[in-house]
């Protein structure tokens, strides 16, 4: 093994010494950024994409809005994230004459696709409330989306919180591609200090090792949440 | 005060209330009973477009909220509903699920007075601060707790509470919003036996100072004892109405008979 101790010994040089670690500290800064931006746009974008759907539809514009959104859904599920952040970055963004940077758009693009995912997985939520508490919010005079906001909703989360929980990870661990549109993530920080040494042995699995400690440290934030969040279940 | 009109629901091709008229009074009591599937709760879900009338219109205090064009939100303040399963906010607790409504829909009124006297000469008269409201919705739902000899429970979560804690809570809740009128959907069929007494005392002291409501029950001895119209409905239809004294001595329809001789 003295070959691998070799090997650390030329990883914590350029770490330490070539500014590895801004490198690094700038690719976790990024990743995080990405995941979290895409995560809070995805919420967003989901949660009205949810409640859109669940509009009882004997009306023509509820219906009209469905089949948008489910067009939305099944073009952001359908393709593969690298392939979105391509096309925006090097197909959209040149028509509309945009000039953002690729973090920016990996934050947008991740925002949508994740919307999508996250939409389906509050519909599933909202659905898991029982309709009752829509009735009884709209007996008393509050109008749908009242209802949805300050009764429905909040029960819903409390339900999916888990699954939100695993979508946050999967944008955590996605973001790995960003690389594609020039966004530099954990990932092309390692890939510079390999590239330096011609060694990429230690690096990668630095780099495995913080892509682990991160979601398991979301892990234990969900489980707090879900925790403080159980105060209404069931005798406090 | 309300007043319904050939009131007719379908859900799809299956008719529900096949054309149904009364009219309702203030301070009347209207117990409405009739077999499972008669479509009595559809008829009471119908009078606050709880479910959307297929047919025939609905006069409350002299609009036809049947019309899909009023503002149902607006009346609906003014029709309390008291559910068969509580439905009290789960993520609310007990003194939240009864201010909700009042503060919440006070506030959004304040809020498009405001807006609207921007642009407007004659200012609307604005009375109260949010923070007034607050505190004034906090003072009656207290009251109303402490009437109801809850106030211990007001901020505890319903999941918490007994059915029948629960069902006088929705009861008040609905008070909160010092509506016309109060309908009951079968307010007492998912008691323990042992709770359907206080829910149905609470009613009563509710009745006795006047309230105007609209029950649907299986307790004949409420409808009797507190009612002073009961309504019988049959496939969809009234199919007999009369004062409570009459209506359980002299049954005419034959269905009410046949009815009344199984449940009494």
């Amino acid at each position: 093994m003295g070959n691998f101790e070799q090997k650390v010994k030329i990883f914590t040089e350029i770490f330490w010494q070539e500014n590895g670690y801004i490198k690094v500290l700038e690719g976790l800064q990024n990743t995080l950024l990405i995941a979290i931006a895409g995560l809070l746009i995805g919420i967003v974008i989901g949660t009205l994409i949810a409640t859109a759907r669940v509009i009882p539809k004997y009306k023509l514009l509820p219906r009209v809005l469905n089949s948008i959104c489910s067009f939305y859904v099944a073009l952001f599920r359908g393709t593969p994230m690298v392939v979105q952040l391509l096309v925006f970055y090097y197909v959209l963004l040149p028509i509309i004459g945009l000039k953002i940077t690729g973090v920016q758009v990996a934050m947008l693009v991740f925002g949508l696709n994740s919307g999508a995912y996250i939409s389906e997985i509050m519909r599933s939520g909202i659905q898991s409330v029982d309709p009752g508490q829509m009735e009884a919010g709209r007996a008393v005079g509050l109008s749908f989306g009242t209802s949805m906001m300050k009764i429905v909703i909040p029960q819903a989360v409390k339900n999916i919180l888990p699954t939100l929980g695993n979508e946050f990870v999967s944008l955590i661990k996605e973001t790995s591609v960003v690389s594609f549109v020039g966004a530099a993530d954990l990932y092309v920080a390692f890939n510079y200090i390999g590239s330096n040494s011609y060694e990429f042995m230690v690096p990668y699995l630095v780099m495995a090792l913080i892509y682990i400690a991160l979601v398991l440290v979301i892990s234990l934030l969900i489980k707090l949440m879900e925790r403080s969040l159980k105060k209404s279940d069931r005798r406090n | 005060m309300i007043d319904v009109i050939n009131l007719k629901k379908s859900f799809g091709d299956t008719e529900v209330l096949t054309g149904i008229n009364i009219k309702i009074n203030k301070g009347d009591i209207v117990a409405v009973i009739g077999p499972s599937g008669s479509g009595k709760s559809t008829f009471l879900r119908c009078l606050n477009c709880m479910e959307d009338p297929t047919g025939g219109s609905i006069i409350f205090n002299g609009v036809d909220i049947a019309d899909m064009r009023v503002d149902i939100n607006e009346h609906r303040r003014h029709m309390g509903m008291v559910f068969q399963h509580f439905n009290l906010f789960n993520n609310k607790t007990v003194l939240e699920n009864i201010m909700l409504a009042p503060v919440y829909l006070q506030c959004q009124d304040l809020k498009k007075a405001k807006r609207a006297n921007l642009f407007r000469k004659e200012k609307l008269p604005i009375t109260k601060t949010k923070q007034q409201i607050k505190e004034e919705a906090k003072e009656q739902a207290m009251a109303l707790l402490k009437r109801i000899g809850l106030e211990d429970k007001a901020d505890v979560y319903p999941s918490t509470l007994s059915g029948g804690q629960k069902q006088r809570i929705a009861i008040v809740r609905s008070l909160a919003m010092n509506p016309d009128v109060i309908l009951f959907d079968e307010p007492t069929s998912a008691l323990d036996p042992e709770m359907v007494g206080e829910v149905l005392e609470l009613m009563k002291e509710l009745a006795k100072e006047g309230m105007t409501m609209v029950v649907v029950t299986h307790e004949m001895g409420f409808a009797k004892e507190v009612a002073n119209r009961v309504v019988f409905i049959d496939e969809g239809k009234i199919k007999e109405e009369n004062s409570p004294q009459e209506f359980f001595a002299n049954p005419k329809d034959e269905r009410l008979k046949d009815f009344l001789s199984k449940v009494l």
